[in-house]
């Protein structure tokens, strides 16, 4: 124990380390709020960059970047209308009115606190139910493995995207692309045409920075005219009335935030839209009728959100199995750095654990008056034009994949990436679910040989596994859950609830 | 991307490629190791390429069910494709990119990317000039000092020749 407490303090006793956090709460903040600006971009592209770092130093800054950029969204929601990231869709539908009526200051400062709360509520249940998964995550066999990286592909897939063929499309062309090289179990070549360039394995950094940065930046130019409206801010740090009046509140939507976090694939923009569903039906006396600047609408998503970043940690550091996409970019860090995410990660690199909390709860500490200062010089950065904005996000995103292996045909790479990731986009297919394949392919290849190798190579004795086993019968029973959950009726009642916060 | 009645131009030829691709790719992981064992080397590539196979049926499907795209008089479907996917502001940015990468061992980092900025601003619509290049200056500046000193990343040649 007492490891642990000196490893859940490392970030703030190291003064760089306490820079790096600060740094990258900071650089959140922004990230989240221009719109066009994404944390997965930005995650993705510093991966590269922090390549040569120490693993603690790239966790530390990540960390600070994920945590302020889902906090960040909410500011332009609330000042421009204009949701700065997925998960502040929901915060705008009662921060605009709210900043219409001149209250934008006040309507900041109350997401601001109530960010905060969410976050060390969800950094609790971080703290108290990721070893206690651990434990029984150490009872998995190759088959369980097979069964969860496969569940998490179908979440990521099914959850955010159009439909689940497009999401499951994505999630095998993911896992194909993550074959492509050396068989690591008889280094036999897959997909090389004897090339050696490939048997190197396709980059997958430069395919995250191409689908989550260029394929972006390609899909803006579609939206290049939108100009952001100006407010008025003042006073902006809240009354403690106001925040004490909505504590009972955020406790019930950082708890949703949490859960839905910590589900494979589900991020903090469906947490918000649940949250703000919960508020919308439970609160009997809104200070204003919801979506005319109900203080009950900004509390409760951006608790939510906030609660759902600690929250996806936890699959990833328990399971390997990322909480959303940015959990599944840093999955990808961790390979890098020669961590292997996956049940004994906590086991084998326990500090590793305690340091990811310590550096959240440090992080989220920053948030508060970062967050309650420099509205001025805000407004100024976020109007950034975009015809500025996506000509540097693009040369960021060329300089990173370079700087990987210093190598250009790289860059290449990224380009054919971007390219396949709009097109993707265009017609509707998530991106999300090809990297999740990527990264999960290995896992997926070893741990489906391993199964079948153990039962000598009888399918029939493989797949009674799959239900004789209770853990496997578990997962089989939610990956059915996850498919049935795309029929119509099901469709339908999720139709509701997110029809229901926009009227 | 939300849920639409129409579909888009050019999206049944996007999904058959889709299919065509899968179709190739399940031959392809058959030539890893044939059929020779359930654990070889070349099952998991062609579950999933048979799984990609399954599953682009079902969009292309799916597709071919819906109305096809509103059909404009005078407008070749071409036209219709270019104008949704491919509006003048994506080519000219995306043939800027591909200048900008092979540009960038001969040219180096700092000057291509310079180039790159001030002509990518110009497209996108900031016409003003000296306030692109002052801007892409900076900026430049900023990134070069943060990125050799901060994250010690070896940016492409300064001029190209080292």
């Amino acid at each position: 124990m007492p490891e642990a407490v000196s490893y859940f303090f490392m970030s703030w006793a190291n003064p760089y380390l306490l820079f790096l956090t600060a740094a990258g709460t900071f650089a959140g903040i922004y990230v989240g709020a221009i719109p066009g600006l994404s944390v997965t971009m930005a995650v993705s592209i510093l991966i590269s960059f922090t390549f040569k770092w120490h693993v603690n130093e790239a966790l530390a800054l990540i960390a600070g970047i994920y945590l302020g950029g889902v906090y960040g969204g909410a500011r332009s929601a609330i000042l421009l209308n204009i949701p700065g990231a997925p998960s502040a869709i929901a915060t705008a539908l009662d921060g605009y009115p709210l900043a219409k009526r001149g209250e934008a200051g006040t309507a900041i400062g109350l997401t601001t606190v109530m960010s905060v709360l969410g976050g060390f509520l969800g950094i609790a249940a971080l703290a108290i139910g990721a070893p206690m998964l651990s434990d029984l995550a150490l009872l998995f066999a190759p088959r369980d493995y097979l069964l969860l990286a496969i569940w998490g592909i179908l979440l990521v897939g099914s959850l955010s995207g159009e439909s689940l063929a497009k999401g499951v499309f994505a999630g095998a062309l993911g896992v194909l692309i993550g074959m492509v090289g050396l068989d690591p179990m008889t280094a036999e070549g897959r997909f090389t045409y004897g090339s050696v360039q490939l048997s190197a394995g396709i980059p997958y950094v430069a395919a995250m920075i191409g689908f989550f940065g260029v394929a972006e930046v390609l899909v803006q130019l579609h939206q290049l005219g939108v100009t952001p409206i100006k407010q008025n801010v003042r006073k902006i740090v809240p009354a403690w009335g106001l925040v004490k009046k909505y504590l009972p509140l955020s406790a019930r939507t950082s708890a949703i935030g949490v859960c839905i976090g910590a589900l494979p694939g589900a991020g903090g923009d469906i947490a918000a839209l649940m949250a703000y569903d919960h508020a919308k039906r439970t609160t009997k006396d809104p200070s204003r009728p919801f979506g005319e600047g109900a203080y009950e609408g900004i509390v409760a998503p951006e608790t939510a959100n906030n609660a759902a970043v600690p929250g996806a940690y936890i699959p990833m550091l328990t399971l390997g199995i990322p909480g959303d996409a940015v959990t599944a970019v840093i999955i990808g860090a961790l390979y890098i750095h020669g961590m292997k995410p996956g049940p004994m990660l906590m086991i084998e690199t326990p500090h590793l654990f305690w340091f990811c909390v310590g550096n959240l709860v440090l992080a989220n500490i920053f948030l508060l008056p970062m967050g309650l200062s420099g509205i001025r010089i805000f407004a100024k950065i976020v109007e950034t034009p975009k015809a500025i904005l996506l000509p540097l996000i693009l040369v960021l995103s060329a300089v990173g994949t370079y700087a990987i292996e210093n190598n250009p045909v790289h860059v290449y790479w990224m380009l054919g990436f971007g390219l396949l990731g709009y097109f993707l986009k265009m017609y509707g297919f998530q991106v999300g679910p090809v990297i999740l394949g990527i990264i999960l392919g290995p896992l997926i290849d070893a741990s489906y040989r391993r199964a079948m190798i153990s039962v000598a190579d009888t399918p029939l004795d493989f797949l009674a596994e799959f239900f004789t086993s209770p853990i496997s019968a578990i997962l089989v029973a939610a990956l059915a859950f996850t498919v049935l959950s795309q029929s119509r009726a099901w469709s339908a009642f999720m139709g509701r609830l997110r029809g229901a916060p926009a009227h | 991307m939300t849920s639409r009645k129409r579909r888009l131009p050019g999206e049944l030829v996007f999904v058959l490629v889709a299919l065509l691709f899968a179709l190739t790719a399940l031959w392809q992981s058959y030539r890893i190791a044939g059929l020779a064992s359930w654990s070889s080397p070349g099952a998991v590539p062609m579950l999933a390429a048979l799984v990609m196979v399954v599953a682009a049926i079902r969009i292309a499907l799916t597709a071919s069910r819906r109305p096809p795209p509103a059909q404009v008089p005078g407008v070749t479907r071409a036209a219709a494709f270019a104008q949704a996917l491919l509006p003048r502001a994506v080519v000219a940015f995306t043939l800027l990119i591909v200048l900008y990468m092979f540009a960038l061992d001969p040219l180096g980092f700092v000057v291509s990317s310079f180039l790159f900025l001030v002509a990518g601003m110009w497209v996108l619509g900031s016409r003003r000039l000296v306030h692109n290049v002052v801007v892409s200056a900076l900026s430049l500046a900023a990134i070069y000092v943060v990125f050799q000193t901060a994250f010690s990343v070896v940016l492409p040649g300064v001029l190209g020749a080292c």
